[in-house]
């Protein structure tokens, strides 16, 4: 059974305006296996999931399912075929009730009727499948994103799927949540489901598949089974360099009594985070380690003032202060780069160079304008500096790629010349040669004095480039660890059991 | 080749196809009536008389609350209490001038109260409606569409209210001669419209308002975390609009020397909505264009000129401008404008093709 | 299983997307029981008093029941009063000056107002033009149309149309042994009944059939809804036709109900339909409404102009300033409710090395 065919696509070709997405790409998926899919961003990997789903048109090649021709024309084309998708974001209507998000379009009928009972019921039966007891009649905006994402997959699942892709399905779960998923792709595995899995963290890739496809630049890089290749063969097959050239990072030098450019006391407001204090030296680079939803993002929105303390206080240079927007922070020298980049980050319409101008202006006031000589020089400085591929500063920011839209919005903010800078997950999704510059950026900043908050979920980031680790759990700071000495694990305990249990060298 | 490009640009332009549109039907005015842009002078009024000056004349109501507008609809909303405030507008002012039948016999040419407080404290009132519309967005979070339906739907009402549901009517001169006087040869609601054009343009392109209202159209929330003050953008947006519908509302009661609660400012709302939109500005926010706006409200005017034209009654011209305001529209639509994109490019890089070889 | 079973009435009731409907209902009845201690002894709690908000408004109602399920796909329908009104035109120039029967003209009315209302379907998807331009358009259309064929008022004089306006059925009582109308007398016509219908079939078609979950499912998100294989187009395109049914239907009723057709009838009449739609619980935005709601917003909406007429006092632009406050209180409920049950909850987290 393993070693049956389920889908074959063979010298796929597509052609976008003024380039090649992907060239003569063969890719197979059998009945009963994980199948990932890797490559950097712009690889092509989503461009020949779209294929598959009836997203985009094939201008070559063939796919065969079960050994017959297929041309999905449509998504719904796609799962009458039987193949289903689980995006990112979910793609649900968060006003219907779980239940009817699994069946709404296929409902079950009684009497020409809508069958409400048996929709509810399966939709139970379902739902405990994946382990989870749940209110199905309420509506689908209730439940957190892990719930919803199962929800998605157990409607994907139901339709009598033959092969199921998941698109970054575990970018917003959680360790235990991304376990009870993998145990579901199992299940689905064992069933005969063929499931193509397509991530950007390379460990899932090792814990969960069968077989890896690699992507490059629109080629076929090749297919390994999971053992064939070790993770520093994959990356350097993925980037097509090796990876010490690219992280090859050296720690800010920050001299011992360098002066405190930004300490918060006691800092907290009910149900985001509680008494949390820090201190930030001129130069340094504060890596914050935590899961997400444990206070990490609040305390920095705190800080910028786009969210209210209500206790503590905030001092710059020494000076107590009083921010209760971003604007105040932004006029005391402070930079932030939210985390969800697409909502609060970009403004998709405008150009580049009125992206990374706003800040700026948004300080001088729209009374005192830059004027488009300043504003030209602004952008054009910062897309040599930064790196940003684009034909010139007047693309709308919305059609670039997701690594180039952070460094604009970094590029903004160095552009305010900002004494403390504060970035929020800046390197997620973006891939790993982007990653490896915005790393360098960073640290290039603090080596000319700016003090850096840098928020990441990705530990190994977060100890290569900081002085000194804040460990957040449950809303609190749990440990300040010194980031030439502390290692993954240590931080991993800190995080799993609180800094008791770690030894705790919380200062 | 770099020409042709342009060309296949232009056709994708929503402005490019205004001005065909608003081209081709001046030319069936002319064809209609070869004197259509004839242009003379009457010493006695010295005013200066034609049928395009006619046209900008009466499209100044529209314009000058479409140039609100256009800002409004560049922050991803729509304001819907206008028309109501132009019907409050001229309540004000006529409850300050007005003709009282127990004092005087005649609507002569006198005020009740000073002049100046016909002016202001209708505008004051105005802006003072957008602001509110502003509160209810900026700080209730309410969707602009729902907000402005409110002062829409009571606007009316306490215009009547102010007048105890009367209509007065005045001979006042100096009010006269906003809708209906003469100021550099023409027509007073001209020079109005213009210098509210000009004002308005300046304000802003010449600051950084008009990014910073794209900016929170756009992406409110990241334009808040960029330091934008986003609340006060939508104020000023709001309070604007308000303020440009006072000015509207002076003009057209100053045309018929009257307050109208019923009429007044009717379905005006719609008209300016649709200036911006056949102006080039997209409903769903972001990009804008003020110059745009203006040929859209001249458009809907040449239109109802044009039917009059054809000796149709007026109450039907609505029929003919659906039917324009359909083509302009669907011709703008993206569907269309990228098929008319991809014929030119096509040809172009056909004949580009042709070349090399 | 067994949970799930045990909690499920009251989970039902307690539904978070029912409460918009308690409050409609909620404040009608506090608006309700405040005229009948106010006014009670002038006769606001009698059955006339209430049927005559049903048969003075059914005309909206009915209207209320195509602009409902527009307003839940994300949409807006700003033609229904000039369609109703045009309806009322042709039933009046055909029967009056052609000497057409009504039910031609009213077939008639139906092919142009479904026809109309399929096409705005069609620009809106397919074309990918706001709604809120595209029916503006049919407005002026519709309005334009109108005053082509007449600008007088004319009456409608039928013997079908007599026999239908004046149909009524009286609520009866038992007295003596005889059925006897009663005091003061109350009945339903024929506009009640369709405005009933019209729910009922609204209701069944939106909670029954896969049509009416797929507009829910249109406004949640219709970006989904494409991706979950439904059928976006042919449904939005089928709403605004439906709409165009009910308009029509608006304006058969209307036209029973004034016995003429004017050009300039129902003039702003869309907005007090979708003013009945938002305080009868419907989102602006999208995805969120019920018929019971809009019936119930239809009753709310009437009720002012019935209170202000058994004031004696007030005069009637009072009518509008409540109406523009109750939809202020509408909408801060809305918001609340929004903000209080609607919010997602804190994203779960995530960590790697």
């Amino acid at each position: 059974m393993p070693d049956k065919t389920l889908l074959e696509m063979k010298q796929i070709e597509i052609q976008f305006p003024g380039v090649k997405a992907l060239d003569k790409v063969d890719f197979n998926l059998r009945a009963g296996e994980i199948h990932s899919l890797l490559g950097e961003n712009g690889a092509g990997k989503s461009t020949l999931i779209k294929c598959l789903t009836g997203v985009n048109h094939m201008d070559a090649g063939v796919i065969l399912l079960d050994g017959k021709e297929i041309r999905p024309q449509s998504p719904q084309h796609a799962i009458d075929l039987g193949i289903s998708t689980v995006y990112q974001e979910v793609n649900l209507c968060p006003n219907l009730t779980v239940a009817e998000n699994i069946f709404v379009g296929r409902q079950p009928m009684k009497r020409g009727q809508i069958d409400w009972k048996t929709i509810n019921a399966r939709a139970v039966e379902l739902m405990a499948r994946f382990h989870q007891d749940i209110d199905v009649t309420r509506p689908l905006s209730f439940y957190s994103t892990a719930v919803q994402q199962m929800v998605a997959i157990a409607r994907a699942v139901d339709i009598q799927a033959k092969i199921l892709i998941l698109d970054e399905p575990t970018s917003s779960l959680d360790d235990n949540e991304v376990k009870l998923l993998f145990d579901v792709m199992n299940d689905l595995k064992a069933e005969g489901l063929g499931i193509i899995f397509i991530t950007h963290f390379l460990d899932q890739v090792y814990a969960v598949s069968d077989r890896m496809t690699i992507l490059r630049n629109g080629h076929l890089v090749g297919t390994f089974g999971v053992q064939e290749l070790s993770r520093v063969d994959l990356v350097t097959l993925m980037v097509g360099k090796d990876m010490d050239t690219i992280f090859n990072l050296k720690r800010a030098d920050v001299k011992a009594d360098a002066p405190y450019m930004l300490t918060a006391t006691h800092i907290g407001a009910p149900g985001q985070v509680d008494d949390i204090s820090i201190s930030l030296r001129k130069g340094e680079l504060m890596g914050f380690a935590g899961l997400l939803g444990s206070g990490r993002t609040e305390t920095a929105e705190m800080l910028f003032g786009a969210k209210h303390a209500t206790s503590g206080t905030i001092e710059i240079e020494g000076k107590k202060t009083d921010i209760r927007n971003p604007y105040d922070a932004l006029m005391l020298g402070m930079a932030f780069c939210p985390e969800d980049r697409k909502r609060d980050g970009i403004i998709g319409d405008l150009s580049i160079r009125e992206n990374i101008a706003l800040a700026v202006q948004a300080r001088r006031g729209f009374l005192k304008p830059l004027s488009k000589a300043e504003q030209n020089e602004l952008a054009d400085k910062y897309i040599k500096a930064l790196g940003i591929a684009t034909p010139d500063a007047e693309k709308k920011i919305g059609e670039l790629s997701g690594g180039n839209q952070q460094k604009v919005i970094l590029a903004r903010w160095m552009a305010t010349q900002p004494k403390v800078l504060i970035l929020d997950e800046p390197t997620r999704g973006i891939d790993i040669g982007a990653k490896a510059e915005i790393q360098r950026l960073m640290l290039e900043m603090c080596g000319d004095g700016v003090s850096v908050i840098f928020i990441s979920s990705e530990l190994d980031e977060i100890i290569r480039c900081s002085n000194k680790v804040i460990v957040m759990r449950d809303r609190e700071k749990v440990a300040e660890l010194d980031g030439e000495t502390c290692s993954q694990s240590q931080i991993l305990t800190i995080i799993a059991e609180g800094a008791a249990a770690a030894g705790g060298e919380a200062q | 080749m770099k020409k042709r490009f342009d060309i296949s640009s232009l056709m994708r332009s929503k402005l490019t196809w205004a001005v065909v549109a608003e081209a081709l039907i001046l030319l069936v005015c002319l064809i209609v009536r070869p004197d259509f842009f004839k242009i003379s002078y009457q010493p006695s009024t010295g005013m200066l008389y034609g049928n395009l000056i006619d046209i900008v004349n009466r499209s100044s109501e529209i314009t000058i609350i479409a140039m609100g507008m256009t800002m409004v609809i560049a922050l991803g909303g729509t304001d819907l209490s206008v028309g109501a405030l132009v019907a409050v507008a001229g309540a004000i002012a006529l409850k300050f001038m007005r003709w009282d039948v127990t004092v005087y016999n005649t609507p002569g040419d006198y005020t009740v109260y000073p002049f100046v407080l016909a002016i202001v404290v209708p505008l004051l009132v105005c802006i003072a409606m957008g602001l509110f519309n502003g509160l209810l967005i900026a700080k209730g979070g309410m969707q602009p569409i729902i907000a402005t339906l409110i002062l829409m739907v009571c606007g009316r009402g306490i215009a009547q209210i102010v007048t105890n549901g009367k209509q007065f009517t005045t001979g006042y001169s100096p009010f006269r001669v906003i809708g209906q006087g003469s100021m550099f040869f023409l027509p007073t609601p001209i020079v109005i419209t213009v210098i509210v054009i000009v004002c308005v343009s300046l304000f802003v392109r010449k600051t950084a308002f008009g990014t910073f209202v794209e900016a929170v159209g756009v992406n409110r929330s990241a334009a808040r975390l960029s330091g934008i003050n986003a609340q006060m953008v939508i104020f000023i947006v709001f309070a604007l609009t308000g303020f440009l519908s006072g000015i509207s509302g002076l003009i057209y009661s100053s045309r018929i020397m009257s307050n109208d609660s019923n009429n007044a400012g009717l379905n005006y709302e719609m008209d300016a909505i649709l200036a911006v939109v056949i102006g080039g500005t997209s409903m769903t926010g972001g990009k804008f264009s003020l110059a745009g706006t203006v040929l859209g409200s001249i458009i809907i005017r040449t239109i109802v000129t044009l039917v009059y034209y054809f000796g149709i009654a007026s109450e039907a011209t609505m029929a003919f401008k659906a039917v324009i305001i359909a083509v302009v529209i669907v011709l703008q639509s993206e569907p269309v404008r990228e098929a008319f994109a991809k014929r030119t490019r096509a040809r172009s890089q056909l004949a580009g093709g042709g070349a090399v070889k | 299983m067994m949970k799930t079973k045990g909690r499920s009435l009251t989970s039902r009731l307690t539904n978070p997307k029912y409460i918009m409907v308690y409050a409609t209902v909620g404040i009608f009845l506090i608006i309700y029981l405040f005229g009948a201690l106010a006014y009670g002894d002038k006769g606001f709690t009698t059955l006339r008093t209430f049927m005559n908000m049903f048969i003075d408004n059914a005309y909206y109602g009915i209207s209320a029941v195509g602009m409902t399920m527009v307003l839940i796909t994300g949409g807006i329908d700003l033609s229904v009063g000039a369609v109703a009104s045009l309806t009322g035109m042709f039933i009046a120039y055909g029967t009056s000056v052609l000497g057409l029967h009504p039910l031609v003209c009213i077939a008639f009315s139906l092919v142009v107002g479904v026809g109309l209302g399929l096409l705005m379907g069609w620009v809106i998807h397919y074309l990918n033009v706001p709604p809120f331009i595209t029916t503006l358009t049919g407005m002026f259309l519709a309005r334009g149309v109108c005053s082509l064929i007449s600008r007088e008022s004319i009456e409608i004089k039928h013997p079908m149309m007599d026999a239908l306006a004046g149909w009524k059925i009286y609520f009866m009582k038992l007295q003596d042994g005889e059925w006897v109308r009663i005091r003061p007398s109350a009945f339903i016509n024929f506009n009640v009944i369709v405005f009933v219908v019209m729910i009922i079939i609204g209701t069944v078609i939106l909670q029954k059939t896969r049509f009416g979950r797929n507009i829910y499912a249109i406004g949640g998100n219709e970006q989904s809804a494409k991706l979950m294989g439904l059928p976006v187009g042919r449904t939005k395109v089928l709403v605004y036709g439906f709409n165009g049914l009910c308009s029509v239907l608006a304006g058969v009723t209307y036209a029973l109900y004034v016995k003429s057709g004017w050009n300039l009838s129902l003039q702003g009449a869309e907005l007090d339909v979708i003013t009945c739609a938002v305080i009868g619980g419907t989102l602006l935005t999208g995805g969120v409404g019920y018929m019971i709601g809009t019936l119930f917003g239809v009753l709310l909406k009437s009720i002012i102009p019935a209170l202000i007429t058994f004031n004696g006092n007030l005069l009637s632009w009072w009518g509008k300033i409540a109406t523009g406050l109750l939809l202020l209180l509408f909408i801060c409920i809305q918001k609340i409710v929004v903000n209080a049950t609607g919010r997602k909850k804190e994203k779960k987290p995530a960590v790697k090395n």
